[in-house]
């Protein structure tokens, strides 16, 4: 029965036990470890005992009337115990599962960890946002497959892409760098949809999509030859645990690969100065949401971080001469639909959005007058995980 | 355990599974012998069988995740109440987005009456009381049939058994719920 178990004192208030993996046992008795860890944890909270369950991923009737039972003795034993059951929205039969245990016993509360945990999820769910992060991808590629070889990419490899958003790269890949396997991986399922009517439609047989979360994948580790996660650390409270995911399903020798912006660089003539506070006021905001757009200058460090080697940076330096003006003026005027949103959700005062909407419309100008200059730079970072941990 | 057969042109016992309305995805037969030898057969085998099924899904790791849970507590029936010598046939057909298993094995009389038992509590009206009844208080020696009653109760499968005259071997038929591509429920 291949189950982790693991236990974490957060405090006499609370305690969380921590069960992963497969949780099929024959017998109840098999589950004795689990009870009495639980039992432990019961007995020395006072205030809430959270049993995490996140990343089981298996759990058969035995192992569930075992912890029924053991919901029971809490209220015999420990009566004025909180029992929390914090679950994934991946994880498809933990929900249902649960909410019956909830609603028998009032002490009982289930948590599903990832149901809001990303704030503006539903503004970029927004078909425009698709179209637009659609027409980012296209600006963007033209740029990055030049430099994809560089950090390790060719054909044949095992790819895993956290956060893949519509799913385009799997399909850009296919001509340059066909892998041989490809899974993406993202938390909005609308996304995840289109992604596959996209592979369906293309007829792509080594390409798959996975709704998950990308700080608590269900991936093996040391599974993939090239981990990919493009312009998404940015959107991340605590990015450390998304790039200590990418480091685990990578394998030893394989490379993680990371896009990253830097809007505090994206800069244009004329009206520079308008254009430079606008970006840095639109960080602000972003930053009010849990977002940091200016991730791209700690690229190295992140890779470094994690304990990768033989560390690549370059820059995609996109501007108004080398890309299509019509679809990079696209791509501004949805940021400022984007923050005009993220300032109702923050609450920001009017003056914050104002100097948003002056610089980026200052900017959509720059990058669409004739003589004008507009850039927009992001990072592309990669490293190799090394065979021995030094 | 040895998977003797996995593709089978599936003769239909039930009149009904001929209909077009039913399409047959895929049959596997082994011995219960082999099966019966490990614990840890229901676990891989349900694992298997539900990625197999959920291949062409918009998201088949996720769809095989919940389709095995319920595969996994049928095998898991199956493992504990079955005649000694014989085949288990598994066979998978889809209607609509509904995945069928039916589950056809050798049974002592006991089994018999104890999986005639089982679909006659499945099938009960008032489910779902009587299930979360049998959660506050539960009973010993009533582990087993839960099981099969969560999945009634909880996910909407629906269990039926079929039983040849003059036979010691019976059918289950397991319909999961509606599943989508994501394999939500
Ligand atoms: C800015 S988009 C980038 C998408 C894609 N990589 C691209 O370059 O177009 C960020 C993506 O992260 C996804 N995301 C947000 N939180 C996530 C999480 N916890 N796990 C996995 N994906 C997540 C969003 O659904 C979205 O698709």
């Amino acid at each position: 029965m291949p189950v982790a178990l693991n236990m974490r004192l957060t405090g006499n208030e609370e305690q969380e036990v921590t069960l992963t993996g497969t949780l099929r046992p024959f017998v109840a008795d098999e589950m004795a470890s689990v009870r009495s860890s639980l039992e432990q944890a019961a007995r020395t909270t006072r205030g809430t005992l959270c049993v995490n369950l996140k990343r089981l991923k298996y759990m058969n009737n035995v192992a569930f009337l075992e912890l029924n039972r053991f919901v029971r003795w809490v209220a015999h034993t420990r009566p004025g115990l909180r029992v929390k059951f914090v679950i994934s929205s991946v994880i498809p039969w933990a929900v249902r599962k649960f909410q019956v245990i909830a609603e028998l016993y009032p002490f009982v509360t289930i948590e599903v960890y990832d149901k809001a945990f990303y704030p503006i999820q539903q503004v970029i769910e927004d078909d425009d946002f698709m179209n637009v992060l659609r027409t980012q991808q296209k600006i963007i590629w033209e740029h990055e497959r030049e430099k994809l070889a560089w950090h390790g990419l060719r054909p044949g490899l095992r790819i895993a892409d956290i956060c893949c958003g519509l799913g385009d790269f799997a399909i850009l890949l296919q001509s340059d760098f066909r892998p041989e396997y490809l899974i993406g991986v993202d938390h909005s399922k609308p996304f995840l949809r289109y992604a596959w009517q996209l592979v369906s439609d293309f007829g792509l047989e080594n390409i798959e999509y996975q709704y998950g979360d990308a700080a608590a994948l269900l991936l093996p580790d040391n599974s993939f030859d090239f981990v990919s996660c493009r312009l998404s650390l940015q959107v991340f409270h605590e990015p450390d645990h998304i790039v200590n995911e990418l480091y685990r399903i990578c394998r030893p020798g394989g490379r993680i690969y990371l896009t990253n912006e830097m809007m505090s660089g994206v800069t244009g003539y004329p009206n520079e100065e308008v254009i430079r506070h606008g970006y840095i006021r639109f960080l602000e905001l972003c930053r009010r949401v849990g977002m940091d757009l200016d991730i791209g200058l700690k690229t190295r460090t992140i890779l470094h971080e994690v304990g990768l080697e033989d560390i690549k940076i370059c820059l995609l330096g996109i501007t108004n001469m080398n890309t299509a003006p019509h679809d990079f003026a696209r791509v501004v005027e949805s940021w400022l639909r984007t923050a005009k949103q993220m300032a109702a959700t923050a609450n920001a005062e009017p003056e914050l959005y104002e100097d948003v909407s002056a610089g980026l419309t200052a900017h959509i100008e720059a990058i669409t007058r004739d003589n004008g200059f507009a850039m927009w730079p992001i990072f592309a970072g990669s490293g190799r995980k090394p065979f021995r941990i030094s | 355990m040895s998977i003797v057969k996995t593709i089978t042109p599936a003769p239909p016992m039930e009149a009904e599974f001929a209909s077009s309305r039913y399409r047959m995805i895929m049959a596997a037969r082994f011995t219960v012998g082999g099966f019966a030898r490990e614990w840890g057969h229901c676990h891989l085998l349900a694992n298997y069988l539900a990625r197999y099924v959920s291949a062409n899904e918009g998201d088949p790791e996720r769809h095989a995740t919940l389709l095995s849970t319920f595969i996994n507590e049928l095998l898991e029936v199956i493992f504990r109440n079955h005649a000694v010598e014989g085949q288990i046939e598994l066979i998978f057909r889809r209607r609509g987005r509904h995945v069928i298993l039916q589950i056809t094995l050798p049974v002592t009389e006991q089994n018999r009456v104890f999986y005639r038992m089982a679909v006659q509590i499945v099938n009960q009206p008032d489910l779902k009381s009587w299930y979360r009844a049998r959660l506050e208080d539960p009973a010993d020696g009533e582990d087993t049939m839960l099981g099969l009653l969560e999945l009634a109760a909880v996910y909407a499968c629906s269990l039926t058994i079929s039983e040849p005259p003059g036979q010691d071997r019976l059918s289950l038929f397991l319909e999961l719920p509606e599943v989508d591509d994501m394999g939500e429920v």
